[in-house]
């Protein structure tokens, strides 16, 4: 029969079609084939880019030239740019700003074909190190109240160009989802005292059932309610809220748990199209009792459809247990 | 005088923007796909391209991505009624994007960044 399960943050139900009890060779994945051509990304490209505002490389390096092994720019064709006002105002009971933002690409690698599931740990290390760096310099801005740093790999989850890459997007407001989270978490925390996250790491822990992987300072699991078959989340076992907040150690052992999810992610079903997310507190913000940042990572493999979009329930066919069981004994 | 390749699937935009364009100056060649546009690169040998995104066959994208493998220092802009192509990165190798609309001031400002009518 199938399940409704409540995801315990944000209230929303799934249904776990258990009957369909997909396994990963169920799942049909289109292997996108390289379509060649001038690439933007690739070094010797810089000027088809705006300038970089960070790169990792060679000690020598000279800005905006080869010799990096990690660039940071902003979009060339942003959904929101950086200059101006915003200018807040009321239209009747609607509200409207100008569309103020920073919209960057982290180019992950300089090789073209190396997908970022493929990276070594140290240069998966430069990309978090990346994030936090360009978290750190936005936030300086008053006018942004959010990063949002997310990956779409694969053209069924939206990445049109092969060459490996994430985003981010400094926003003027906190996103929906976020608010939404920091509120189901503010509840559980104002009637348990507890933060909820820390609570769910302490029960996966215990349980194992959907625990994928783990080390000293993270956790991966198959949430309990996930919308997508094999949706994984990296949890950090000690509290916090902010993810720039984190020590050295802490950047090197989300390098290795991260690398190894996505490991044992591709081993289950090699090339899958899929999203991660970062949710973390929205800038300068106090540390949090009650929030937990952590990445989410969504494979996409389901169709999003009108039920979908019209009840907000996810249909997985995959049982997160039956989900972390795969990635837990495949082979990496 | 400088030549323009004008790149669209649809007849009536090369009608609108072949007019427009020769009374700025310049020479106008047409292809009506990504295929033809391709063919033609090499006979042509144009200054500047304008390249819609949109087409049957090979898309917009993909024939500037070959485009600027052969010559990267040929000035390309896109030209599409949508504004979502802008988040696809491929788009990049681009040097302008306009919107199309029945105003073409954008699109003649962006032609004369890259050329000067003689």
């Amino acid at each position: 029969m199938p399940e409704l399960r409540k995801d315990p943050i944000l209230g929303r139900w799934i249904i776990i079609a258990k009957e369909r009890g997909k396994r990963p060779t169920d799942f049909i994945v289109e292997h996108s084939v390289s379509k060649g051509g001038f690439c933007p990304l690739c070094p010797g490209n810089e000027k088809t880019t705006p300038p970089e505002v960070l790169s990792y490389g060679d000690i020598n390096h000279q800005p905006n030239t080869p010799g990096w092994t990690l660039r940071v720019v902003p979009n060339k064709y942003p959904a929101l740019i950086i200059e101006g006002e915003l200018n807040k105002e009321g239209e009747g009971l609607y509200d409207k700003m100008n569309g103020i933002g920073a919209h960057e690409v982290i180019i992950e690698s300089p090789n073209h074909d190396e997908a970022f599931a493929d990276l070594p740990q140290i240069r998966m290390l430069d990309v978090f190190l990346a994030f936090r760096d360009r978290i750190i310099d936005l936030g300086r801005d008053p006018r942004f109240k959010y990063v949002m740093v997310f990956k779409n790999f694969g053209k069924a989850a939206g990445a049109s160009l092969e060459h490996s890459h994430s985003q981010l997007i400094a926003l003027p407001i906190v996103p929906g989802r976020i608010v939404s989270e920091m509120s189901g978490s503010l509840s559980y925390f104002k009637y348990k005292e507890r933060c909820v996250y820390c609570d769910m790491i302490h029960q996966e822990i215990k349980t194992e059932d959907r625990v994928v992987c783990q080390n000293d300072y993270f956790l991966t699991i198959a949430p309990y309610a996930p919308r997508s078959p094999f949706e994984m989340w990296i949890l950090p076992k000690r509290h916090a809220s902010s993810y720039i907040s984190q020590d050295h150690s802490s950047f090197q052992a989300l390098a290795a748990i991260f690398s190894e999810s996505m490991r044992r992610l591709n081993a289950c079903i090699p090339n899958v199209p899929y999203n991660f997310v970062l949710h973390a507190s929205p800038l300068r913000s106090e540390p949090l009792e009650y929030f937990h940042w952590h990445f989410e990572i969504m494979p996409k493999l389901t169709q999003i459809a009108g039920f979908e979009w019209g009840s907000g329930f996810y249909i997985n066919p995959t049982p997160p247990e039956d989900a972390a069981k795969f990635l837990k004994e495949a082979k990496v | 005088m400088k030549k323009i390749l004008l790149v669209d699937d649809e007849e009536s935009i090369h009608l609108l923007y072949r007019e427009e364009l020769e009374e700025e100056g310049y020479e106008v060649h047409s292809a009506l796909s990504g295929e033809e546009a391709l063919d033609k690169l090499n006979i042509i040998e144009p200054d500047l391209v304008i390249l819609d995104i949109n087409m049957p066959g090979m898309n917009g994208i993909d024939v500037l991505r070959r485009m600027k493998e052969i010559n990267q220092s040929m000035p390309v802009i896109l030209s599409s009624a949508y504004q979502e192509f802008k988040q696809d990165l491929a788009s990049w190798a681009s040097d302008d994007y306009i919107v199309k609309s029945s105003n073409l001031d954008e699109l003649k400002n962006a032609v004369r960044k890259y050329l000067r009518p003689e």
